[in-house]
């Protein structure tokens, strides 16, 4: 349980709690991920021996009636294989220093897992709705894996919908989940669970981060903030999916505010969740059509490293059904449609997309099945 | 002089013969009844004495001391089916009819004040025991002749009121003809073949039909929930005679068959709303209880629509009878015991709105509000419910297109012949649905459990369901003629188990 290799927190257990500074950090997080910076800036200008730790300790005990010292704060991550890193911290990844514009820098990065390919590798980030289509979820997929594929780092937030396909897609090149609640929160449950998203993100040498305390719940307003974190550790944005009010939105804007490149998956125009692709594209975000827009726009190369005989492996699906899957692609198609459209009986068709789930071949949705992986050439 | 006529009593479907004794007696005129009768029944002494009072030819029995008893006495009587032999008896102890004419003469049905007669609920038990019991006739009121000529080798004698009885039993008038009711009745219920699309549905169903399994189907409003279910009865095998007159005595029972209606071969199907209450729902009411959803849906279907909307404790109460094919209802008055093999046909909405997957009208809930919905759908009933879909709207171009699917009889031909195979593996009647986990087993063909077991790993599904996957598969199996469950057949039955599985991605 010990932290080693995090500084600070010797500092932490030391330091008194300045009432003043007490204070402050309440009336700041009454506006969650606004002015830590400046604060912390503030703190070590009045006081050289206020330190990064006391600003954490201090928040830790204005909000968390049962975390009143730092001791405790260090066994709520610990328990969890939480490591902290404050900025100026190594493992603080460089690029948000770097372009952080305002005042709300990330105060604290609570992680599991590796943060350092956020500042060795490009790095996107696919975000969209929660309640997304299974087109979203196909072309999202698509987009992920192309990128994760072309070594670019894939960073999302943690929702279900968009975000965990995108992340579903991308695992096995390891990808950055920014939570919208603290660690030791299960939410969404899913992928909480031992055998869940999250699981499998670290399993795969991803990352899961966040700003928050421990236990802190996914309150809109930190779910909010979480997504400027999402979009200062991108070099571009590219938006799948959300209706005129998505969070994906706010992303967007963060990136835009930072310089960072937005684009956006033109949609269904008569579908709400178009909105928030077809508002970003109105307000000159550019299109995302393809991965191939997506690694141009990050001056990433296309390279696709070629994987064994994946064209020539046997299907498991009857005739006609992969052909069928991969014009589709990444669209998914519900099994009635394509047993009447290939007149094939629905006892066949469920016997052998079980056997195409179990190899991996396709993945099942609400709104039907989809190849896995886009369908060679 | 003493005279008897028999009756029956009913608790529940359970027939018990009881022997309406009359005789004249000392002390103050009137007309006393002991036997254990309720209010009804005690009742039944004005009507009758006034009904022999109105009715032309009888003299008034006002003025004799009458004692009334109904045997076995410590057998609680209730209704009103009792007046018809307590006048007959009463006839015979005042000596207005000879005490011969009543040997093997069985009575059941209401009179009213003017001495016509009044069908009472439950007459088609009531003639089906007075056969087993060797009654030679039974004398029923007109409108329930009908149904009482259900049961064969039985004389029925339906009369319109006292005065009919009387010069019937006399021999001075003919017994009434009563239309012979066609047995197997040519009535069809809904057929599959007005089902447009839904192929994964159509062919749950038919495995639903073949096993006996319990089946869930989640969608939103409008994609054929209602209209599915309202078809399974046509691709169920029909009802045998017994199991129709056993089918057809229970409804008479709780009084919700029309007295004229034939013989059903067809399962029936209940669908009890939401909102129904308990005893609504598995039976129940003051007295003896009278028999609920579950029982009227015996050898039939029970559909039951906004699952999610039926209270826990409703809920709770089917658990006895689906596990055991019949409810026991215990009261003050009476244990009674209804039988209750039903197929149960749960259907809930996807989501809290109705309309998540639906193209009518965009769901507007979120993906969390779905989720603590969907979480729900668990628990110790929906534990029995082996094949789980989640279905969705036709498009309307399907909808109105030709028919794209096969007739009922066609299938129901399928499922006939795979209960056939069911029940030369493990007798007569045996449904695969109630086939324990090592039956099912014993019949896998190598490497299968294990092939089931990594499916379901690998779709990331609970383990709770491998059982019923399994035996789900057997049905599969019998309906493709195979011997022994192979591979095939389990990665079918995987497909069914939409609870289990993760909804991720």
């Amino acid at each position: 349980m010990s932290q080693p290799d995090v500084p600070g927190w010797e500092q932490i257990s030391a330091a008194g709690t300045d009432p003043e500074l007490l204070s402050a950090v309440v009336h700041r997080l009454a506006r969650p991920g606004t002015g830590a910076a400046s604060l912390l800036g503030a703190a070590l200008e009045r006081d050289r021996h206020a330190t990064p730790g006391e600003a954490v300790r201090a928040i830790a005990a204005a909000t968390q009636p049962d975390v009143t010292d730092a001791a405790d704060l260090r066994r709520a991550w610990g328990r969890r294989g939480v490591r902290v890193a404050l900025p100026g911290d190594p493992a603080y990844p460089e690029r948000l220093l770097a372009s952080w514009p305002d005042a709300s820098l990330p105060l604290i990065l609570a992680f599991r897992g590796d943060l350092r390919r956020l500042d060795r590798e490009r790095t996107v980030a696919i975000v969209g709705a929660r309640r997304a289509t299974g087109y979203g979820k196909g072309i999202a997929a698509w987009l992920a894996e192309a990128c994760s594929d072309a070594g670019v780092h894939v960073v999302s937030g943690g929702a279900v919908g968009i975000d965990a396909t995108a992340h579903q897609a991308a695992i096995d090149g390891g990808t950055s989940v920014v939570l919208g609640c603290g660690h030791g929160v299960d939410y969404p449950r899913q992928h909480a669970q031992p055998r869940g998203l999250f699981g499998r993100v670290l399993e795969a040498g991803g990352a899961l981060i966040s700003e928050q305390l421990p236990n802190k719940p996914p309150r809109p307003g930190v779910v909010r903030a979480r997504n400027r974190i999402v979009a200062a550790l991108a070099d571009a944005v590219v938006v799948v999916e959300g209706t005129t009010r998505s969070g994906s939105l706010l992303t967007a804007s963060a990136a835009a505010d930072r310089g960072i490149q937005v684009l956006a998956v033109p949609g269904d125009v008569k579908r709400p969740g178009s909105g928030a692709p077809h508002k970003l594209l109105a307000e000159g975000a550019a299109p995302c059509t393809s991965p191939d827009d997506l690694i141009e726009a990050l001056g990433a190369s296309h390279h696709r490293p070629v994987r064994e005989a994946e064209p020539a492996a046997p299907t498991a699906l009857p005739s006609g059904v992969h052909e069928l899957l991969a014009r589709r692609w990444p669209r998914p198609i519900r099994v009635d449609e394509l047993s009447s459209v290939l007149d094939v009986p629905a006892a066949t068709l469920l016997a052998s997309i079980t056997r195409a789930r179990v190899a991996g071949e396709i993945v099942e949705g609400a709104d039907g099945i989809r190849l896995a992986r886009a369908p060679s050439g | 002089m003493l005279a008897t006529v028999g009756s029956v009593a009913l608790v529940g479907l359970e027939p018990y013969r009881v022997r309406v004794e009359c005789s004249t007696s000392g002390g103050l005129p009137g007309f006393r009844v002991v036997g254990l009768p309720d209010s009804a029944v005690r009742e039944a002494g004005k009507r009758v004495s006034t009904a022999i009072r109105r009715t032309k030819g009888l003299t008034a029995i006002g003025e004799i001391s009458l004692v009334l008893n109904l045997a076995p006495a410590a057998l609680r009587k209730s209704g009103s089916g009792y007046d018809l032999p307590m006048a007959l008896a009463a006839l015979a102890a005042t000596g207005q009819l000879d005490i011969g004419l009543l040997k093997g003469v069985f009575a059941f049905g209401e009179l009213g004040l003017d001495g016509t007669t009044r069908d009472v609920a439950g007459v088609l038990p009531v003639a089906n025991a007075v056969q087993r019991f060797g009654g030679r006739r039974l004398v029923v009121p007109v409108r329930s002749a009908v149904e009482a000529s259900l049961v064969d080798d039985l004389q029925i004698v339906p009369v319109a009121d006292l005065e009919e009885a009387v010069e019937v039993l006399k021999g001075q008038r003919g017994v009434r003809h009563v239309d012979p009711v066609t047995h197997s009745s040519e009535e069809s219920p809904p057929d599959l073949i007005d089902v447009r699309g839904q192929q994964v549905a159509r062919r749950a169903l038919e495995i639903a039909a073949a096993g006996g399994h319990h089946v869930l189907m989640v969608g939103p409003p409008g994609c054929g929930k209602s209209m599915l279910a309202h078809r399974l009865p046509s691709i169920l095998p029909r009802l045998d005679l017994h199991d129709a007159l056993e089918v057809a005595s229970i409804h008479s029972i709780a009084g919700c068959r029309a007295p004229d209606a034939p013989l059903s071969t067809v399962p029936p199907v209940e669908e009890p709303h939401h909102s129904a209450s308990t005893a609504g729902l598995i039976g129940g009411g003051a007295g003896v209880p009278r028999p609920g959803a579950v029982s009227l849906a015996h050898r039939g279907v029970l559909f039951l629509d906004e699952l999610l909307e039926v209270p826990r404790n409703v809920l709770d109460a089917l658990r006895e009878p689906l596990e055991s094919g019949r409810i026991t209802l215990t009261r003050a008055e009476a244990q009674v015991r209804y039988p209750a093999r039903v197929l149960l046909v749960a259907a809930t909405n996807p989501c809290p709105c109705g309309h998540l997957g639906g193209s009518r009208r965009p769901c507007r809930c979120r993906p969390d509000q779905v989720d603590r919905y969907r979480s729900r759908l668990s628990g110790p009933l929906l534990d029995r419910i082996d094949l789980q879909l989640e279905l969705r709207p036709v498009d309307r171009d399907r909808l109105i297109g030709p028919p794209d699917g096969e007739p009922s009889h066609v299938v129901a031909r399928r499922v006939l012949a795979a209960r056939g195979v069911a029940a030369e593996r493990w007798g007569e009647g045996a449904l695969v649905r109630d086939a324990s986990p090592e039956q099912v087993r014993a019949t896998c063909g190598s490497g299968v459990v294990e092939r089931l077991a990594r499916a379901m790993e690998q779709m990331g599904m609970s383990a709770r369901g491998f059982d019923r996957s399994l035996r789900v598969a057997r049905t599969i199996a019998d309906l493709a003629g195979a011997e022994t469950v192979a591979k095939e057949h389990v990665d079918e039955a995987v497909a069914y188990r939409l609870i289990d599985r993760s909804v991720a991605a």
